[in-house]
């Protein structure tokens, strides 16, 4: 190995580490649904490629700033993510695990093909900020859009974390997440936790559909699905339930992804990537960060 | 009273108005083209276009009078358009469904895996009394892997020769750019169109003269590329060829931009020569040059294109396709004096298959195009290269 090929590794492992910013994004929103309310939202990350479709189509024939745009699409997440919950979750028996996931695979599926519908299947040029930065270091060269993509995706964490450990609504959300008839018992509406958890995951999912569009450069409704499978991949290596988990993991995913496709090329790459995640489930089922299982 | 003759007087009235409508309503017949693609999905766009494409021409044969049929009765042509939802099970139901009904002929479908399978459940040979397969005509507007028709004699296509379109860009870049020795291929290895043709711009780079450097693969659905552009930039090659659709070619050329690379010469997939790329990205893709079977540089290729645009739709080179195809269908239908009637749609398809199989040259919007004896076509091409922010004609082979 040549000193280009290691620059070219470490390079390749961090434009993975950055991008898959957006996956540790879409990680936590997964894994809060799940630890909240112990259910798998597959329609996760088609909602947030949808809010940020939906970003676009609100403000088409506009030349409206990135950060405006942006700012549409957590908002249009937070309602997707309301609708989803309405939809997807409320009316259907949360008793039988599976009606619950097959109704979020519904909705994927759906999302996926209003998105088609609304597009023609066409891509869609997603505006960046810092697009034309390149920040060098060294040998190596930091691209200027996916800093900020790993920033705004750093501090929604901090304000998620804020949101969850400082807050009236933390502290609901966390008793619901771990005991919700004890949370019940002590006034707790479970349908106003959950909505709201929904809701705030919609907002964050928002921020991760506009983030990937803006690391592409575009959006196309092809991402619903690879975006779905790194969003549960992010998740279980992180640990279900656990945020510091999905964030560790999801960069984690990114870098290795990237370095897989170095050395073994495109049509391998996935295979090694599910091959790790094959073995987290078998030989550390929890997850990176497996959460407390909660106190009885 | 005057009830009565107020009811009689009606009566004939309307008796009056039957008698005189029923010849007339018998004269103004109708016959329907049935067109098949896919309408969802992330391919959905080639649907709509070859839908809007088929009904823009239906309507141009209908203003100039409609279609003679075979017993000197004229009639006018309704489209139908059925989604398959670029799956070859879908594909293979809905021509099926087609094949139910009293249609002749059937125009798709999108998707090359779609045509493969559905022209295998034709009959192969035509008369071949121990083949039960399906005796029912397609002709392919979209679906561009090469030799597809070849499948079956009642599979026809209107689509483009991409090995034609690539040797004859290759001997121009030759001609034109004797100083490019070198170049760098890029392909979307999990799409069968852009694989296939990836295929077919390395031979024909091979063949005049140029040095092939590497390969650089991605995925349909990728969303980065920093590692295959940095591959692309320590070969530094002279050409880079892009074999993908505007997705990942726009997703590909952000990141060149961004890590500096810049080819002497872009050369790109015909499918990406449409309006999709232009809106993805239209400063990065400044200059690639890629050969079409369609441009709006004819006057009858202009008509088409504004006539496409009404009905929502967007004229390329694969809707072109569709547009010239319901002129060749009017013309065989009236040159095989197709009846179009209940009792007659068994002889009305092998005349159909007959009158396809049969011409040697038919009209395209850029000019005649020759049919071969496989039942493909020759299409006039030209090379396109994108100039702020449009398609601009550079070179007309034929010219």
């Amino acid at each position: 190995m040549d000193l280009l090929d290691f620059i070219d590794i470490v390079q390749t492992i961090a434009d993975g580490v950055l991008f898959g910013a957006t996956y540790a994004i879409l990680g936590i929103g997964f894994t809060l649904i799940f630890g909240v309310m112990h259910k798998i939202n597959l329609s996760y990350a088609a909602a947030s490629i949808g809010a940020a479709y939906a970003s676009l189509l609100i403000l088409a024939g506009i030349k409206a700033p990135a950060l405006l745009v942006f700012a549409l699409a957590a908002v249009a997440g937070g309602v997707i993510g309301g609708i989803v919950y309405l939809v997807a979750f409320h009316f259907i028996p949360l008793a039988n695990p599976l009606a619950t996931l097959m109704s979020t695979v519904g909705l994927l599926l759906l999302i996926d093909e209003i998105i088609v519908h609304a597009t023609a299947g066409v891509p869609l040029a997603y505006p960046a900020l810092f697009s034309s930065v390149i920040v060098p270091a060294g040998p190596f060269n930091l691209r200027g859009d996916l800093m900020f993509v790993f920033g705004l995706g750093c501090v929604c964490m901090v304000l998620l974390l804020l949101l969850l450990y400082r807050t009236r609504l933390g502290l609901a959300t966390r008793a619901v997440s771990q005991q919700p008839t004890a949370a019940q018992l002590c006034g707790i509406g479970l349908t106003r936790v959950n909505v709201l958890t929904f809701v705030v995951t919609g907002v964050l999912g928002g921020v991760a559909g506009a983030m990937t569009g803006a690391a592409i450069g575009m959006l196309s409704p092809l991402l619903s699905l690879p975006l779905t499978v790194k969003g549960l991949i992010v998740t279980v290596i992180g640990g279900l339930g656990s945020i510091p988990g999905a964030i560790i993991a999801g960069l984690l995913v990114g870098g290795l992804e990237n370095l897989f496709q170095f050395f073994r090329g495109v049509s391998e790459r996935d295979f090694y990537v599910m091959l790790l995640l094959f073995a987290f489930l078998v030989f550390r089922p929890g997850g990176m960060f497996a959460p407390d299982q909660g106190h009885d | 009273m005057l009830k009565r003759p107020a009811a009689l007087i009606a009566s004939l009235g309307v008796i009056a108005g039957l008698a005189l409508a029923s010849p007339a309503s018998a004269q103004e017949r109708t016959i329907k083209i049935t067109g098949f693609g896919a309408k969802s999905g992330v391919v959905r766009v080639f649907g709509i276009n070859s839908e809007a494409a088929m009904k823009a021409a239906a309507e141009e044969i209908n203003k100039a009078g409609g279609v003679t049929l075979g017993d000197g009765s004229k009639a006018k042509i309704t489209v139908e358009f059925l989604d398959d939802r670029c799956n070859a099970e879908e594909g293979i139901s809905v021509i099926r469904r087609i094949a139910s009904s009293d249609a002749f002929v059937a125009v798709g479908p999108t998707c090359s895996n779609v045509a493969e399978s559905l022209f295998g459940i034709l009959q192969k040979k035509v008369g071949d009394a121990s083949d039960t397969g399906l005796q029912f005509p397609i002709i392919a507007d979209v679906a561009a892997k090469g030799g597809l028709a070849k499948i079956s004699e009642w599979a026809f296509r209107n689509v483009p020769s991409e090995f034609e379109m690539y040797k004859s860009l290759f001997a121009w870049v030759k001609a034109q750019h004797p100083e490019l020795k070198t170049i760098y291929g890029g392909v979307e290895k999990d799409f069968a169109h852009s694989n296939a043709t990836y295929g077919v711009i390395k031979a024909q780079a091979e063949a005049n003269g140029l040095q092939v450097l590497g390969t650089s693969e991605w995925l349909l659905a990728d969303t980065t590329f920093s590692t295959q552009v940095r591959e692309m930039k320590r070969a530094n090659a002279d050409i880079v060829a892009i074999s993908a659709h505007p997705f990942t070619t726009c997703g590909l050329l952000k990141e060149m931009q961004r890590q500096g690379v810049k080819p002497k010469l872009l050369i790109g997939l015909t499918s990406s020569s449409s309006i999709e790329t232009l809106q993805g990205c239209a400063e990065q893709a400044e200059g690639i040059i890629i050969p079409t079977s369609f441009a709006p540089v004819t006057p009858a290729a202009i008509k088409a294109a504004e006539q496409v645009a009404k009905f929502g739709g967007s004229a390329d080179l694969h809707s072109a396709a569709a547009y010239e195809i319901m002129f060749i269908l009017k013309d065989v239908i009236e040159a095989q004096k197709i009846m179009a009637k209940p009792n007659t749609v068994a002889a009305d398809r092998e005349k159909m298959r007959a009158g396809l199989a049969a011409l040697k040259e038919t009209n395209g919007l850029l000019g005649k195009i020759g049919r071969t004896a496989d039942r493909e076509a020759i299409k006039p091409f030209l090379y396109v290269h994108a100039l702020r922010g449009s398609w601009q004609v550079l070179y007309k082979p034929s010219s």
